[in-house]
C-alpha cells in the first residue's frame, strides 16, 4: 500500500517536473532550477553520508567542477555543452586523488580536511590570476549556454538532478546500500565480513564528487561567468547539508523534501518580507530540526505507521 | 626515549627557526605571536564545547559578535570602557547562552549528532539577520587611544596591544586546565566528556553538566567579545569567520586537548606572518593554514595506525 | 508601526491618484537588501518615486517601484530579474551593487531587453565582459563608474592637485589593497595609470580585509612603512578604516598624504581623533549640501522621510536612476525600448552628485555616465571635496600630520 503510495507521488513528481516548462512561466521556472541544483547537491552529500562520512567539503568539489567548465571553455576551446561531463570528470579525479590520502580519517577529523581542500582550492585559483581570472573571476565570451532560453537552462538543471537521483537510487538497491550501511553501523564487522571498506569509500567518493562538479559545470554555464567567491560560496556546503537534515537523512526522498522546504521557503519569505527574510529562515531551521529531529520525511513516516516508526 | 629525543629536536628546530626569523624581521614574531592570542583566545571556549557536550557549535563567532554588540551600546551609552564590560558581557553572555542552551540545544541531545550542528546554523543565521535588521550592515568601531600602544626597540618600533589577547588565551588554558581537574565541577564535565553515558551511571546529571560547561564556554566568548571591540570593526557577519577558525584550531590540537589549541594557533600565527613578510608569498598566507590543518591531522593519523 | 501606519495612508491617497490618471508605469528595483547600501539605495529609489508621483507623474501616468532582494547571489539575482519581468511586467529595471550578482542578472536582462539603469557593479573584467559591445548591450545605462575609470579620475585629480598646489609633491604611491575582488582591480587600476610613465612610483601589498575575517595590517603597513611613499592609498571595506589607522600609528607610520578608498565608512568616522586630515575618494559627501541645491534638496528631503543620513553614495546613485529614467519616459512618451534608449542617450541630468550626467561609451558599452570621482579630505569631522574644484567645498590640509 506504502510502497505503491510512493510510486503514485514519485511518478506525478516525474511529470510535473517533465510538463512545468509548458505550464509555467520564467520566474517558476528559474526558481525551480535554483531549487534542483541545491537538491541534487543535497542528495549527493547524503549519498556518502549513508557510510557515516560527513562531508564539508561540497563548495569544494562544486567550484573545482565550475572553473573546469569555464576554463575548458575559454583556455582548451571545449564546446559548452563538452565542458560539462568534462567538469564531472575533473572533480572526479581530483576526488580519486585526495580520496587515497584522506578516506581514511574518520568523523570530525575528516570533515575537517575536506573543509580544508575547498578551501585550499578557492586559494589557488583566486592567486592564479592569469590562467583562472583571479578574485575578479571570468566570463565565457560566448555567454550563457543555450543562448540563455529559460527551457533550456531548466532541461539541463533537470539532467543534473536526474543523475543524481539515479545515482542516488542505483546506491539504494545496489551492494553500495549494503556496504555502505555495514560500514555506518559497524566498520569493524564490516571489515571482518569481508567487506573492503576504502574500496566503497572510495568509489562512493568519487561518484559523489563526479556528481558535484557535473552540477558546477551546469551553474556555470548557466549563468555564463564564474568568481572565486560565488561559486566556492560556502552555501554550497551548508545548504545542502541543511536540506538534507531537515528533510530526512540516509535516503533519497528526505533531501527532496528539505530542499523544496527551504528552496520555496527562501522564495516565498522574500515576498512577504524583502527586509529581513533571512531573520525568519534561520527560524524555521531552528523549528524544524528541533521539533522534527528525523527530518521531514522521518515525521511522515512516523505518522503513516506509528508503531514501527516507534522502534526504528 | 625515541619520543624524548624526537621532541627535543623538534624543541630545538623551531627554536633556531624562531631565532632566525627574529634576526630577519622581529616584527613577524611579534605579530605573529599577537594574531596567535587572538585566534587562541576565541577557539579555546569552542574547544570546551566540542571536548565536552561534543557539539560542534556553527554560532560561535555569532554569540562573540553579539557580546561585542551589547558591549559597543553599553559603553556608547555611559561612556565605560570596554575593558571595564569584560566582566559584565561574560556574565551577560553566558547567561544569555544558557537560554539559548535551554530552549534548543538541550532539545536536540538525544537526536543524531548531525542535528546540533545544523541547529547552530540556524541559531548563527537567525542572530547574523536579527542584528542586521536592528543595526543594519554598517560597522562600528570605537576608538581607544591604546590600542595604538608600542614600544621602540632602537629603530624598530613594536605593537604591543594585542598581548592582551595572549594573555587571556592562556589564562583561558590555564584556567580551564585548572577547573577540570581540580574542581568536582569540572572532574565531573570531565568525565562527562569522556562517558556520558558513565558518568550517567555514577549519578552525574549530565544535561546539567551540558548547560554549565556551554555557559561557561559562552562566559568566555563574551568576554572576548569586549575585547576584541577594543581592536576590530564589529558588523553583523564579522564572527562568522571565526567560526570556522576556531573549528579548525580545535581539529588541529586534538579534541578535548585544550592546551594545544595554544600551540596550534601559534603555529598558525607565526607561519601567517611569515609568508606575509615575502613578496612573492603574501597572496599564499591564507593557505598556510589550510595547508597545517591537513598535514597535522593526516600525520597523527598515521602514526596512529603504525602504533 | 507608525511606518506600516504611513504607508497605509499613502498607499490609500495614492489609489484614487492612480485611477484618475489611468495606469502606471511600474519599474523593477534589485538590491541587496540587507547590505547598507541596497537598504538606503532602495529607499532613496522610492524617495524620488514618491516626489515624481506628487508632481504628477510621468506622462499623467504614477510610477511605481517594486523592489526585489538579490542576496548578493547570481542566482538569486536572475530568479529576481525574472520575477519582476514576468510577475510584476515591470517595463524597466533599476538597481544593483555587488559585480557577483549584477553578473548573474545579464543573461536574464538581455531576454527581457528592457531598458536598466544600473546603481553599481564596478568590474569591467566580469560585468562590463558579460555585458559585450553596442548594440547587444544599448539596454543598458551604467551610471557608477567602471574601476578603470575610477583609476583614471584619481590620476587626474592628482595631476590638477599637484598643479594648482605646488607645495604638494608626489613622487612614491603605495597601495595597500584588500585581496578580494574589489582591491585587486583597484591595484590593477593603479599601477596602469600611475606606474606607466616615470613620473611614479608605484608598489603594493594586498591584506586581508576585516570584512572577510582578516583585520591585522602589520605586514602590509610594514611594507608600506619600508617603501616611503608620499602618497599612501588603501583599498578596502568600512571595517577596516579605523583599525588600519590605530595599526598605522602603532607603528609610527607617517606618510604625508593617508588616503582610503572604501565604498562607505564606519558610523561616526568623523568624531575620531585619528580621521583628522585623512583624505578618501568617493562621489558625495553632506559638505556639498552647503555649495550644491540639488544635493541639499535630496538630503533634506531624504532625511525628513527617514530620520537617518544617506551613509553612502549608492543612495544617491539609486535616486538618480529613477529620475533619469522618469526624464527619459517623458521625452520619449512610452518605456518601448528602442524609443527610450534614444530618449535617454540625450540624458543631461544635474545629479546631486555634483555633476551632470551624460551618456558616453566605455571601453566596450555604449552608455557608461558617471566617470569621475571625486578626491575628499576629513576635516573637523567632515568630508570635504578636494577635487573636481568646481565640486570643491575646501582646499587640501597637507602633509597628514605626524601622530601624537
Amino acid at each position: 500500500m506504502n510502497r505503491n503510495l510512493a510510486r503514485v507521488v514519485a511518478t506525478l513528481l516525474g511529470a510535473l517536473a517533465v510538463v512545468l516548462p509548458a505550464l509555467a512561466g520564467a520566474y517558476p521556472l528559474q526558481v525551480a532550477r535554483n531549487v534542483m541544483l541545491y537538491m541534487a547537491l543535497a542528495i549527493t552529500w547524503d549519498m556518502l553520508l549513508r557510510s557515516g562520512q560527513i562531508s564539508f567539503g561540497i563548495a569544494g568539489l562544486f567550484g573545482l567542477g565550475a572553473y573546469a567548465s569555464i576554463l575548458g571553455v575559454i583556455r582548451a576551446g571545449m564546446p559548452a555543452w563538452a565542458s560539462i561531463p568534462f567538469a564531472a570528470a575533473f572533480s572526479a579525479l581530483a576526488a580519486l586523488l585526495i580520496g587515497y590520502l584522506i578516506l581514511r580519517l574518520r568523523g570530525m577529523y575528516f570533515s575537517i580536511v575536506t573543509l580544508a581542500l575547498a578551501e585550499i582550492f578557492r586559494i589557488v585559483i583566486h592567486n592564479l590570476h592569469d590562467f583562472t581570472g583571479g578574485p575578479e573571476g571570468i566570463v565565457a565570451p560566448a555567454g550563457v549556454i543555450f543562448g540563455g532560453s529559460a527551457s533550456g537552462l531548466y532541461w539541463l538543471a533537470l539532467v543534473g538532478l536526474a543523475v543524481a537521483l539515479g545515482a542516488s537510487i542505483w546506491f539504494e538497491k545496489s551492494k553500495f546500500h549494503f556496504a555502505l550501511t555495514a560500514i555506518r553501523d559497524n566498520e569493524i564487522a564490516a571489515s571482518s565480513s569481508g567487506v573492503d571498506i576504502f574500496r566503497w569509500l572510495l568509489a562512493t567518493f568519487v561518484i559523489t564528487s563526479g556528481i558535484q562538479g557535473l552540477l558546477g559545470g551546469i551553474f556555470v554555464q548557466s549563468y555564463g561567468f564564474a568568481t572565486p567567491d560565488s561559486v566556492f560560496s560556502a552555501d554550497f556546503t551548508l545548504l545542502p547539508l541543511a536540506m538534507a537534515l531537515l528533510g530526512g537523512i540516509h535516503g533519497t526522498v528526505g533531501p527532496i523534501m528539505g530542499a523544496v522546504l527551504l528552496g520555496v521557503a527562501s522564495e516565498w519569505l522574500k515576498l512577504q518580507m524583502p527586509y529581513g527574510h533571512l531573520v525568519v529562515y534561520g527560524i524555521i531551521i531552528i523549528i524544524v530540526i528541533l521539533f522534527m529531529p528525523r527530518g521531514l520525511y522521518g515525521l511522515a513516516r512516523k505518522m503513516a505507521r506509528p508503531a514501527e516508526g516507534r522502534a526504528e | 626515549m625515541a619520543m624524548k629525543r624526537r621532541a627535543t629536536i623538534l624543541a630545538a628546530l623551531s627554536a633556531a627557526a624562531t631565532i632566525l626569523i627574529l634576526l630577519w624581521k622581529p616584527s613577524v614574531i611579534n605579530n605573529g605571536i599577537q594574531q596567535a592570542g587572538l585566534y587562541a583566545a576565541i577557539a579555546i571556549p569552542m574547544g570546551l564545547v566540542l571536548g565536552i557536550v561534543h557539539i560542534v557549535n556553527l554560532a560561535h563567532g555569532e554569540f562573540m559578535m553579539v557580546a561585542a554588540y551589547a558591549t559597543y551600546f553599553a559603553c556608547r551609552a555611559t561612556g565605560m570602557d570596554p575593558l571595564l564590560a569584560v566582566l559584565p558581557s561574560a556574565a551577560v553572555t553566558a547567561a544569555f547562552g544558557w537560554v539559548v542552551f535551554k530552549l534548543t540545544i538541550k532539545r536536540a541531545l538525544k537526536a543524531p549528532e548531525l542535528n546540533q550542528l545544523i541547529l547552530t546554523f540556524g541559531i548563527a543565521i537567525a542572530l547574523t539577520q536579527a542584528v542586521n535588521i536592528l543595526f543594519t550592515s554598517q560597522t562600528f568601531k570605537l576608538q581607544l587611544d591604546y590600542v595604538s600602544a608600542s614600544i621602540d626597540i632602537g629603530e624598530d618600533t613594536f605593537p604591543v596591544w594585542s598581548y592582551v589577547f595572549v594573555a587571556f588565551a592562556i589564562l583561558y588554558a590555564a584556567g580551564l586546565k585548572l577547573f577540570l581537574t581540580r574542581t568536582t565541577i569540572g572532574k565531573a564535565a570531565l568525565a562527562v566528556g569522556q562517558n556520558p553515558k558513565g558518568a550517567a551511571i555514577v549519578g552525574i546529571d549530565v544535561n546539567r553538566v551540558y548547560g554549565l560547561v556551554f555557559a561557561l564556554a559562552l562566559a568566555l566568548v563574551g568576554a572576548m567579545g569586549a575585547l576584541f571591540l577594543t581592536k576590530q570593526s564589529i558588523f553583523p557577519s564579522v564572527g562568522s569567520p571565526y567560526t570556522m577558525k576556531s573549528f579548525c584550531l580545535v581539529a588541529v590540537a586534538g579534541i578535548g586537548n585544550i592546551p594545544g589549541i595554544l600551540g596550534a594557533s601559534l603555529l598558525l600565527g607565526i607561519s601567517e606572518q611569515v609568508l606575509r613578510g615575502f613578496r612573492d608569498t603574501r597572496a599564499w598566507a591564507d593557505i598556510v593554514f589550510f595547508v597545517l590543518i591537513i598535514a597535522v591531522i593526516l600525520g597523527r593519523s598515521i602514526k596512529w595506525r603504525k602504533s | 508601526m507608525r511606518k506600516a501606519l504611513a504607508l497605509l495612508a499613502i498607499a490609500l491617497i495614492a489609489i484614487p491618484a492612480f485611477a484618475q490618471t489611468g495606469g502606471t508605469i511600474k519599474i523593477g528595483g534589485i538590491w541587496t537588501l540587507s547590505d547598507i547600501t541596497g537598504k538606503q539605495g532602495s529607499a532613496a529609489a522610492l524617495l524620488a518615486v514618491e516626489e515624481i508621483n506628487k508632481a504628477g507623474g510621468v506622462n499623467g501616468k504614477m510610477l511605481e517601484l517594486i523592489i526585489a532582494d538579490d542576496e548578493g547571489k547570481a542566482d538569486k539575482a536572475a530568479a529576481a530579474v525574472e520575477k519582476l519581468a514576468t510577475v510584476d511586467k515591470v517595463e524597466a529595471f533599476i538597481g544593483g551593487m555587488a559585480s557577483g550578482a549584477e553578473v548573474g542578472k545579464i543573461p536574464a536582462y538581455a531576454k527581457y531587453n528592457k531598458v536598466v539603469v544600473a546603481t553599481g557593479a564596478a568590474s569591467s573584467a566580469i560585468v562590463e565582459k558579460a555585458l559585450g559591445p553596442s548594440p547587444g548591450s544599448d539596454y543598458y545605462f551604467h551610471l557608477h563608474p567602471w574601476d578603470y575609470n575610477q583609476g583614471a579620475s584619481y590620476a587626474e585629480g592628482w595631476d590638477a592637485i599637484q598643479k594648482k598646489y605646488p607645495s604638494i609633491k608626489i613622487k612614491k604611491i603605495f597601495l595597500a589593497y584588500e585581496e578580494g575582488a574589489f582591491g585587486k582591480s583597484s591595484w590593477d587600476a593603479t599601477k596602469l595609470l600611475f606606474g606607466s610613465d616615470k613620473r611614479y612610483t608605484v608598489d603594493g601589498a594586498p591584506f586581508k580585509s576585516a570584512l572577510l575575517g582578516g583585520g591585522d595590517y602589520s605586514a602590509v603597513l610594514e611594507a608600506a612603512k619600508d617603501f616611503k611613499p608620499d602618497l599612501f592609498l588603501w583599498a578596502g571595506y568600512d571595517a577596516d578604516a579605523l583599525p588600519m589607522l590605530e595599526q598605522s600609528k602603532a607603528i609610527k607610520f607617517t606618510p604625508k598624504i593617508y588616503l582610503g578608498a572604501p565604498p562607505g565608512w564606519p558610523i561616526g568616522f568623523g568624531s575620531s581623533k585619528l580621521s583628522k586630515n585623512v583624505m578618501l575618494y568617493g562621489m558625495w559627501s553632506p559638505s556639498m549640501n552647503d555649495t550644491n541645491p540639488a544635493s541639499k534638496k535630496f538630503y533634506d528631503a531624504y532625511v525628513k522621510k527617514y530620520r537617518e543620513e544617506p551613509a553612502t553614495y549608492f543612495a544617491l546613485l539609486a535616486y538618480d536612476a529613477v529620475m533619469i529614467l522618469a526624464d527619459g519616459i517623458r521625452v520619449a512618451g512610452t518605456t518601448e525600448t528602442a524609443a527610450l534608449v534614444k530618449a535617454l542617450e540625450a540624458t543631461k541630468y544635474a545629479s546631486p552628485l555634483g555633476e551632470t550626467i551624460t551618456f558616453k561609451p566605455s571601453n566596450i558599452i555604449k552608455h557608461q555616465g558617471i566617470t569621475r570621482q571625486k578626491i575628499l579630505q576629513w576635516q573637523n569631522g567632515f568630508q570635504e571635496v578636494l577635487w573636481p574644484f568646481e565640486a570643491a567645498t575646501a582646499a587640501p590640509v597637507f602633509p597628514f600630520p605626524a601622530w601624537k
